[in-house]
C-alpha cells in the first residue's frame, strides 16, 4: 500500500502546473515545456482541439438553424452573456451561459467567460497593441494605484518574442505611445479610413489613426507554418474557431506546440479548487482539484504553480487558498488580495456619414476591422479635468444597399440588385479606468457553487472619472469627425455594465512593495514565490491598450524568470 | 448567369430548412411543430400566399417555394418574445378579416391580383395597426430568410465563406448596374 501510495504521489508529481489553458496559461505551458519541464495544464472546462471541436467553422448562414441570432428562450435564460457582441447562434457553445456557474453581481457586472480549452483565446477580438511607459509610469506620475514595478524596457524584448510566434500585423507607425513591433505586413486602411487619418495630422498633429494591430496572419513565417497555421483567410468569423489558425488562439498556437514535446499533460474538466500551502515547507506545494464531472477530489503537486485561471477567477482561486500562515488567501499579508479590481470603460460609441470617396468601396473582409487611434488625451502630462485617457477604433464601411419599401416583384429585383450606400464611419471608446480599494472581490460567506466553491462577489463601478472620459470622448470625436466633413453624427452611451468590456483587470496586483501588492515585478506572489500569477489579475492599471499581448509578454518572461529561480534552487 | 438552370434546381433550395411535412396531411394542423404560436394548416396556407405575394416567383423562386413561410413562422415562434408573438396572432386574425372585408373571400382563395390589391394596402400601412404589425414581422423575416437562403447565397447574390483577400481601394461604379 505505501508503495502505491508513493507511486501514485509521484504520479500526481510535476515540473510545473498551470491552472487555465486560454491566452496566459498557454503560453505558460508552451515556455515551460520548451524548457524541458514536465507540465501539467488543469481546464476547467472540456477540451477544445483546434480544427476538430469547431463545429460551426465550415458552415454557411443559412445552415444555422436561426440564421445566427439567439433564441427567445436563450436570451430570457441567459441576460448577462447575451449582451456580448460574440454570444450568437455560431459560437455560443464556447461561452460560459449564466446558469451553469452563477457569481454574485453587489453591482452590476457582466461576467463573460469562455471555460474550455483555450479559454476566450478562441473568442478575442485580437487587437495587440504594446504599452509604453507613458502607461507603465501612469500610477506613479498620476498618483493613483501604485507604480508598476516594472518599465517597456522590461517587457520589451519579451513583446518582441511573443508577437513573432504569435504573428501580429501591423505597421511600424513610429508613435511613441504606441512602441513597434515585430510585425508581420498591416491590414491597409481603406479609402475614407485613410482621409481621417489625414484630416487628423493636418487639424491636430498628435492625434494619429494607424491601421489597428492584430493577431492574424496576413503573411506567415516559418514559425507559424510549423504551428501547423496558414495565412488569414478574411473570413472574420473567427469566434468559431478557424480552421487555418489565421488568428492566435491558445488551441491553434500554444497548446498544440506545449503536447508535441510530450511533455505536457492536459486534464480538462479540471476545477481547481485551491493552491495549497504547506506551513512547515513555507512554500506552495501543489493544487487540489476537483472533477468538474464526478466531483472528485485529486491533488498534484509541483515546485512552481502559475495561476492563469482568468482575472477574476485567479483571484477566486487565491481567496480561496487559506492555511494557518494565510487565513485570508494565498500571498495575502496586505490584505488587497480582490482589491484594486478595474477594467476598460467602452460605453461610448459615435457615428456618422461620408459623402466622399464615392469611387471606392471595399472587396473582401479586414480582420483587422480597420483604424485604431492611440490615446492622445494626458499623454505627456496632465490637461483635463479627468484622470488618463482613452483610446479609440475607427472603422468606415460602404455597403451595398436595398430599398426595401416596396413588395412584389421590385422588392425582390432591390434585394437581388443592391446599389452602394454611402460610407458609414464609426468609433467606439477604449478608456481606462483607475483602481480603486472599493472595486473589489470577495468570496461569498453563504453561497456555494456545485463544487463546493465559495461564489464570487463582484463589486465595482463607474465613477465620476469615467462619466468625464466619456463626455471627453463624445466632445473630441465629434469635433474629429466635424472637421472631417462627417455628416449625421450620433453619439450613442450605453451604459453598460462593467464586464461587458472583457477587460477586467486586477486583484493581485503587480508592485514593489509587499505592503501594498501581491506580486513582484515577476509576477512572483512577494509571500510566496513559487506562485507565479501572469492573467489579468496582476494588472496594476488598466491604459488603454487590448491587454492580451501584455499578458503573454508577462507569461513568458515569468516562465523564464521561475525556471532560473529553480536552476538557482531560489524557489 | 443561366437563371433557368436555376429553376431547374429549385428543389435542392427550400429556404435551408429541413422541415419535412408529415405525410398525410391534416388541414387543421401547420407542417411544422411550433411551440408557442397555435398555426392551423389554413394559416400555414395563408402565409404561403403571402410570402410569396411578398416575393413572388419570377426567373427565379419565390417565398413560397423557398418555405419562407414556415421560415417565418419559425422564427416569430423562436426569436420573438411573447408580446410579439400574440401581437402577430392579432394581426394575423386581423389580417384574415380583413381580407374577408375587402376581397370578399380568403386571402389564399383571392386572385393573386386581389391579394397584391391587400397586400399593397397594407404595405403602404393603410391598414388597422395590428394588421400591419403582423405584416412588418412578416416582411422582416422573410426577407431575412430570403437573403439567407441557399438560393440566394450560392447563386443570386454570393457569399463568400473564404474570401481569401481584402482589397481597401475596391473601385466602383455609383450608378446601379444591371
Amino acid at each position: 500500500m505505501a508503495n502505491l501510495n508513493v507511486d501514485s504521489v509521484k504520479q500526481r508529481t510535476f515540473d510545473a502546473i498551470v491552472i487555465g489553458s486560454g491566452m496566459s496559461g498557454g503560453w505558460a505551458a508552451k515556455e515551460f515545456t520548451g524548457k524541458g519541464l514536465k507540465t501539467l495544464v488543469l481546464e476547467r472546462g472540456r477540451d477544445v482541439k483546434h480544427i476538430k471541436d469547431y463545429p460551426t467553422t465550415n458552415m454557411m448562414p443559412y445552415e444555422f438553424e436561426h440564421r445566427g441570432e439567439l433564441t427567445a428562450e436563450m436570451r430570457e435564460k441567459n441576460p448577462v452573456v447575451s449582451r456580448c457582441y460574440a454570444f450568437r447562434e455560431d459560437a455560443m457553445h464556447f461561452f460560459v451561459k449564466d446558469t451553469e456557474q452563477p457569481y454574485v453581481q453587489e453591482k452590476p457586472f457582466d461576467w463573460i467567460r469562455g471555460q474550455q480549452v483555450g479559454g476566450k483565446s478562441l473568442l478575442w477580438a485580437r487587437q495587440t497593441q504594446r504599452w509604453s511607459d507613458l502607461d507603465f509610469e501612469g500610477p506613479a506620475r498620476d498618483g493613483y494605484a501604485v507604480d508598476w514595478p516594472i518599465r517597456y524596457k522590461d517587457l520589451a524584448p519579451w513583446y518582441s518574442y511573443v508577437e513573432k510566434f504569435a504573428g501580429i500585423s501591423g505597421n511600424n507607425d513610429g508613435l511613441a505611445e504606441l512602441p513597434d513591433g515585430e510585425f508581420l505586413p498591416a491590414y491597409p486602411l481603406n479609402s475614407v479610413e485613410d482621409y481621417f487619418k489625414k484630416q487628423l495630422k493636418s487639424h491636430y498633429g498628435n492625434r494619429h489613426v494607424i491601421s489597428a494591430r492584430c493577431a492574424h496572419l496576413s503573411k506567415p513565417n516559418q514559425i507559424h507554418l510549423d504551428q501547423g497555421r496558414a495565412q488569414c483567410m478574411n473570413r472574420v468569423i473567427c469566434q468559431r474557431g478557424c480552421p487555418f489558425g489565421g488568428y492566435f488562439s491558445s488551441n491553434s498556437s500554444t497548446i498544440p506546440w506545449a503536447e508535441r514535446t510530450g511533455l505536457m499533460t492536459l486534464l480538462p474538466h479540471s476545477v481547481v479548487q485551491e493552491v495549497i500551502y504547506d506551513d512547515k515547507a513555507g512554500k506552495a506545494t501543489g493544487v487540489r482539484v476537483i472533477n468538474a464531472q464526478t466531483k472528485e477530489t485529486t491533488e498534484y503537486y509541483a515546485p512552481v504553480i502559475f495561476v492563469n485561471a482568468s482575472a477574476f477567477s485567479t483571484n477566486q482561486i487565491l481567496l480561496n487558498s487559506t492555511s494557518d500562515r494565510f487565513p485570508n488567501g494565498l500571498g495575502n499579508d496586505s490584505g488587497l488580495l480582490g482589491k484594486y479590481v478595474a477594467f476598460h470603460n467602452y460605453r461610448a460609441r459615435i457615428t456618422a456619414e461620408y459623402e466622399g470617396f464615392q469611387e471606392y468601396a471595399t472587396d473582401g473582409r479586414n480582420p483587422a476591422g480597420g483604424g485604431y487611434i492611440p490615446r492622445f488625451r494626458n499623454l505627456h502630462k496632465q490637461e483635463t479635468d479627468f484622470l488618463r485617457g482613452y483610446a479609440a477604433g475607427f472603422r468606415a464601411d460602404r455597403g451595398q444597399e436595398s430599398d426595401t419599401s416596396g413588395f412584389g416583384v421590385d422588392l425582390k429585383k432591390q434585394l437581388l440588385n443592391p446599389s452602394w450606400g454611402i460610407w458609414k464611419v464609426g468609433s467606439h471608446m477604449m478608456g481606462e479606468t483607475i483602481p480603486k480599494a472599493e472595486s473589489q472581490l470577495s468570496l461569498s460567506k453563504t453561497r456555494k457553487d456545485d463544487w463546493g466553491i465559495p461564489l464570487l462577489n463582484i463589486n465595482l463601478d463607474y465613477d465620476a472619472n469615467d462619466n468625464k472620459m466619456v463626455a471627453d470622448y463624445h466632445a473630441q470625436m465629434e469635433e474629429m469627425f466635424t472637421k472631417a466633413g462627417f455628416t449625421n453624427i450620433k453619439k450613442t452611451d450605453s451604459h453598460q455594465a462593467p464586464g461587458l468590456d472583457i477587460h477586467e483587470m486586477g486583484g493581485v496586483r503587480m508592485g514593489h512593495d509587499p505592503k501594498t501588492s501581491l506580486l513582484n515585478r515577476y509576477n512572483q506572489l512577494h509571500a510566496c514565490p513559487n506562485v507565479y500569477v501572469t492573467d489579468g489579475a496582476c494588472m496594476t492599471s488598466t491604459s488603454t491598450q487590448n491587454p492580451s499581448l501584455t499578458y503573454m509578454a508577462l507569461t513568458a518572461r515569468a516562465v523564464d524568470h521561475a525556471v532560473s529561480e529553480m536552476k538557482k534552487q531560489n524557489i | 448567369m443561366n437563371r433557368r438552370t436555376v429553376v431547374k434546381g429549385l428543389l435542392l433550395f427550400t429556404g435551408g430548412l429541413v422541415l419535412a411535412p408529415s405525410c398525410v396531411m391534416e388541414t387543421s394542423k401547420a407542417s411544422i411543430r411550433l411551440r408557442n404560436l397555435d398555426i392551423s394548416g389554413e394559416d400555414e396556407k395563408l402565409m404561403g400566399e403571402l410570402v410569396e405575394t411578398i416575393l413572388p416567383t419570377t426567373d427565379t423562386p419565390g417565398g413560397k417555394t423557398l418555405g419562407l413561410h414556415r421560415f417565418t413562422l419559425k422564427m416569430v415562434d423562436d426569436l420573438r418574445g411573447e408580446k410579439d408573438q400574440k401581437a402577430f396572432m392579432a394581426g394575423l386574425d386581423g389580417f384574415k378579416k380583413l381580407a374577408k372585408k375587402q376581397v370578399g373571400s380568403s386571402f389564399v382563395e383571392a386572385s393573386p391580383q386581389k391579394r397584391q390589391e391587400l397586400v399593397s394596402a397594407v404595405n403602404a400601412g393603410k391598414a388597422p395597426e395590428d394588421v400591419v404589425a403582423f405584416y412588418r414581422m412578416v416582411k422582416d423575416h422573410t426577407i431575412t430568410g430570403y437573403l439567407n437562403s441557399e438560393l440566394v447565397m450560392t447563386k443570386l447574390r454570393v457569399y463568400e465563406l473564404v474570401p481569401g483577400r481584402y482589397n481597401a481601394y475596391f473601385p466602383v461604379k455609383t450608378k446601379q448596374q444591371s
